[in-house]
């Protein structure tokens, strides 16, 4: 029987990304159509593989579309005045 | 002037040591100190917190922490922020301390805070022993840093936290767990004394800029929402205003 695309897969894949290893409570799950779009960002590429990956394994016959950023971490170009 | 970075929810592990160095080298060049509002490693692991000390320790200017939700992942709290310390960063947990820079004295009063929500749709102290020490929690911390803040006489006053001291930069977030993410509690804190300016991480998907109810500027540095290594801020600019005018 193929995995229903319900919000209870929403709130497992959520529990998921939130345990001792991948630990990333930051990542959106969207569904759409008869795919699971997950957002966000992450601090490396790694994350974002290990992400998918985990989710990949655990559900196998549900398309993932992974749009998760990596945080750009360059020096800033401006200051803020506070007042 | 004083110039203060800030930054937070780096989330190091060893699989990012280096990412941050190349910035953070040049900071001596763009700010006296270094805020970091918590979520210094993923898990709150000893290990983790030795590569947090790795990428930003040693910069050559003081850095100022808090712990966040991820510090306390492994229930190493305590051995991280001996590692942090020994590091010569500093942690605050419900204290404050005072830096001379530039002949003013800045303040820095910490602690991570907690969730609870803000007017009109928080938690209350009420009914189940759980909920009870759930919203206790929020209140004694938020009362630790009120302490924290009134405790110091300087020239500038900055509040750091973890969680969230108003709503407004949590736009952004599902308005569900804005009660996860912060506290009117802090906001109250921070009101309560001269405060500067209050900086937070925490909610990675909302928005920078907010004010308290007492017209505090807020800031939520988290990472995902500076999208850049570090945020520079400018505090007390009309002292050297007027250091430039009398010379």
């Amino acid at each position: 029987m193929s995995t229903q695309i319900d919000e209870y897969l929403e709130a497992e894949i959520q529990s998921l990304l939130t345990d001792g290893r991948v630990a990333e409570l930051g990542i959106t799950v969207h569904r759409r159509e008869h795919q699971l779009v997950l957002g966000g960002d992450v601090e490396c590429e790694n994350r974002r593989d290990e992400i998918c990956r985990q989710i990949s394994s655990r559900f196998p016959d549900v398309e993932i579309v992974c749009d998760i950023g990596i945080i750009r971490a360059q020096a800033p170009t401006e200051v803020e005045e506070i007042s | 002037m004083i110039r203060i970075a800030a930054v937070g929810d780096v989330h190091v592990d060893s699989d990012v040591l280096g990412r941050f160095r190349p910035a953070l080298e040049e900071l001596p060049d763009q700010a006296d100190v270094l805020l970091v509002a918590g979520d210094l490693t993923r898990h709150g692991t000893v290990e983790e917190a030795r590569c947090f000390a790795t990428e930003f320790g040693g910069l050559g200017v003081p850095v100022v922490t808090v712990l966040g939700n991820h510090d306390h992942q492994s229930d190493q709290q305590s051995r991280v922020v001996d590692v942090l310390t020994a590091s010569d960063i500093t942690v605050l947990e419900g204290e404050a301390t005072v830096l001379e820079l530039h002949g003013t004295r800045l303040g820095i009063a910490g602690v991570k805070g907690f969730g609870g929500g803000f007017a009109g749709a928080c938690a209350s102290n009420f009914g189940e022993r759980e909920m009870k020490d759930f919203v206790s929690t929020t209140e004694v911390l938020a009362e630790r840093l009120q302490d924290a803040l009134l405790s110091v006489q300087v020239d500038a006053l900055v509040a750091l936290t973890h969680y969230a001291p108003v709503p407004d930069t949590l736009l952004g977030e599902p308005l569900e767990i804005y009660a996860f993410l912060g506290c009117y509690q802090l906001g109250r804190a921070i009101d309560a004394a001269p405060t500067t300016l209050a900086l937070h991480g925490h909610a990675h998907h909302g928005s920078e800029r907010g004010r308290t109810p007492g017209g505090v500027p807020v800031r939520n540095v988290a990472h995902p929402v500076i999208k850049q290594a570090y945020n520079v801020y400018q505090l007390l600019s009309e002292e050297a205003d007027l250091e430039l005018v009398a010379t």
